[in-house]
């Protein structure tokens, strides 16, 4: 029957209604049934605490530690650290045990007022090499594997200079090493006033502050309208793809607040025009930072669409530790960690790392 | 045949009106889970944000925390805490050096039983942590 354009008109509104309607459901009935966030996938014991810091060993099936060589992942401290273990079938960590290696994660927790204090010597000089320790302590060897992501791989590039004979292997993900590379999270900070932290009254940077730093790399798509309208068009996926995209907005949108030394004494010692990792002259607390302590492999990953830690800047790495095995992997800098084309970063990693335990 | 085909189908008006119930049916919906479920208040209004975000309310500039007059006093508090925290760290470090002596204490052959026994102590000391 030939309808009239007023009838054609009602009909594609009537359209328009039924998917609208379809989205709020779907939204709701992701809004109502439990899912996985803000812990890591895989299970876990805490082996070592110290403040707010829990360092976990992933358990198998069984609730039974993984056998074969040790491996630290090292988080940034600014975000949560289950990136690393987003969830079942998606967990960076948990492949690397599924590997052959026995897995440990630092879980910086969330920092309180009293942390603001915290320094670089705090988190590398302390709490890194206490979890070095610990774990070299649980397995009885000299030296581990130690995975650094973002600003938990300059950390762990720093603790490893350092302490050398405690590290067998290093690997880096999305590592800044040049600050005086235009990009990247460390230059956008700078440029919002990160230089005017306090390294001696300094203050617990609020979360919302550090998430506009985030924000301001794509200006249009994290403002409020961009939000709700990217959400608005997800809707369309099917509940079982959008609980996955909010087990990965529960990392995204849970910043934590940053302690004001720590980002003062970064941007004193490696923002730009500073940039005394490449200039070879940084410092941790009164102790030089001489890379040319690091003899073991390393394989530095950066990421091609990578805003946060451009890859350029991440593979300036060849110049100061010129050894370095150079990689450059398809993705973002959260996507090649826990997005779906992470498996190729997992197996390069397993492969560098060593052979399957027995 | 082809009229009684078009007298099933419904008519526009029927399904605009199929359409407003199933619109309510939504509208009930979130107004049950609004009135039932807190936890669905806050995941809302991050939504309302356009944020999935599960478990706690999206970071805002008013959920940062707020200077008080008490500041001066928290400075104080907190240089304290902190300084107990770099106390906390030295003396896992101590623990852990404690620790590996015993271990390589035991490890040496011809030890005596006597220092075997204090590493032994010391050693189910140190490991009481989980």
């Amino acid at each position: 029957m030939k309808r009239s354009p007023e009838e054609r008109e009602l009909e594609a509104l009537l359209a328009l209604s039924r998917q609208s309607r379809a989205k709020l459901q779907r939204l709701h009935e992701v809004l109502t049934t439990p899912g996985h966030y803000g812990t890591g996938a895989t299970p876990a014991t805490v082996v070592y605490r110290e403040n707010k810091l829990q360092l976990l060993r992933l358990l198998d099936a069984d609730g039974s530690p993984y056998r074969g060589p040790p491996v630290l992942f090292i988080p940034a401290p600014v975000s949560r650290y289950f990136i690393l273990d987003l969830l079942p079938g998606r967990s960076f960590a948990g492949y690397i045990a599924a590997a052959g290696f026995d897995v440990y994660i630092a879980d910086f927790g969330i920092p309180a007022k009293e942390d603001r204090f915290s320094d670089l010597a705090y988190y590398v000089d302390g709490l890194i090499r206490r979890c070095v320790r610990t774990v070299a302590s649980i397995r009885q060897e000299a030296s581990i594997s130690i995975v650094g992501y973002c600003l938990g791989g300059t950390l762990s590039l720093l603790y490893t200079a350092l302490y050398p004979s405690t590290v067998s292997r290093l690997v880096l993900l999305t590592t800044m090493v040049d600050g005086d590379f235009e990009g990247g999270i460390a230059w956008i900070a700078h440029r919002m006033g990160l230089e005017g932290e306090s390294y001696d009254n300094p203050r617990l940077v609020p979360a919302v502050e550090v998430k506009s730093w985030f924000e301001m790399l794509s200006p249009g798509s994290n403002s409020v309208v961009g939000r709700v309208s990217d959400l608005w068009n997800r809707l369309d996926s099917s509940p079982d793809r959008l609980r996955d995209v909010r087990t990965m907005a529960s990392w995204v949108d849970d910043v934590v607040p940053a302690p004001g030394r720590l980002l003062a004494e970064l941007y004193r010692e490696f923002g730009p025009g500073r940039n005394k990792l490449m200039a070879g002259s940084a410092t941790v607390g009164h102790r030089a930072v001489d890379l040319n302590n690091i003899t073991m492999p390393v394989m530095s990953v950066s990421a091609e669409n990578d805003m946060i830690a451009p890859p350029e800047g991440v593979d300036a790495i060849r110049s100061i530790v010129p050894h370095a095995e150079i990689v450059r992997l398809r993705g973002g800098h959260v996507g090649i960690v826990a997005g779906r084309a992470a498996p190729d970063l997992w197996e390069q990693t397993a492969e560098f790392l060593g052979a399957r335990a027995d | 045949m082809a009229d009684d085909e078009s007298k099933d189908e419904p008519t526009l008006v029927e399904r605009w009106l199929k359409d407003q119930q199933e619109w309510q049916k939504t509208a009930l919906a979130y107004l049950d889970s609004m009135t039932k479920n807190e936890e669905f208040l806050v995941h809302m209004g991050n939504a309302m944000r356009g944020s999935l975000l599960a478990g706690k309310p999206y970071p805002t500039a008013s959920s940062a925390t707020p200077s008080t007059p008490e500041a001066a006093t928290d400075d104080r508090i907190d240089e304290i805490l902190h300084a107990l925290h770099l106390i906390q760290g030295e003396l896992q470090d101590l623990r852990m050096t404690l620790s590996e002596l015993a271990s390589s204490e035991s490890n040496t052959p011809g030890s005596s039983g006597s220092s075997r026994g204090a590493a032994k102590r010391t050693k189910k000391k140190s490991t009481g942590r989980k």
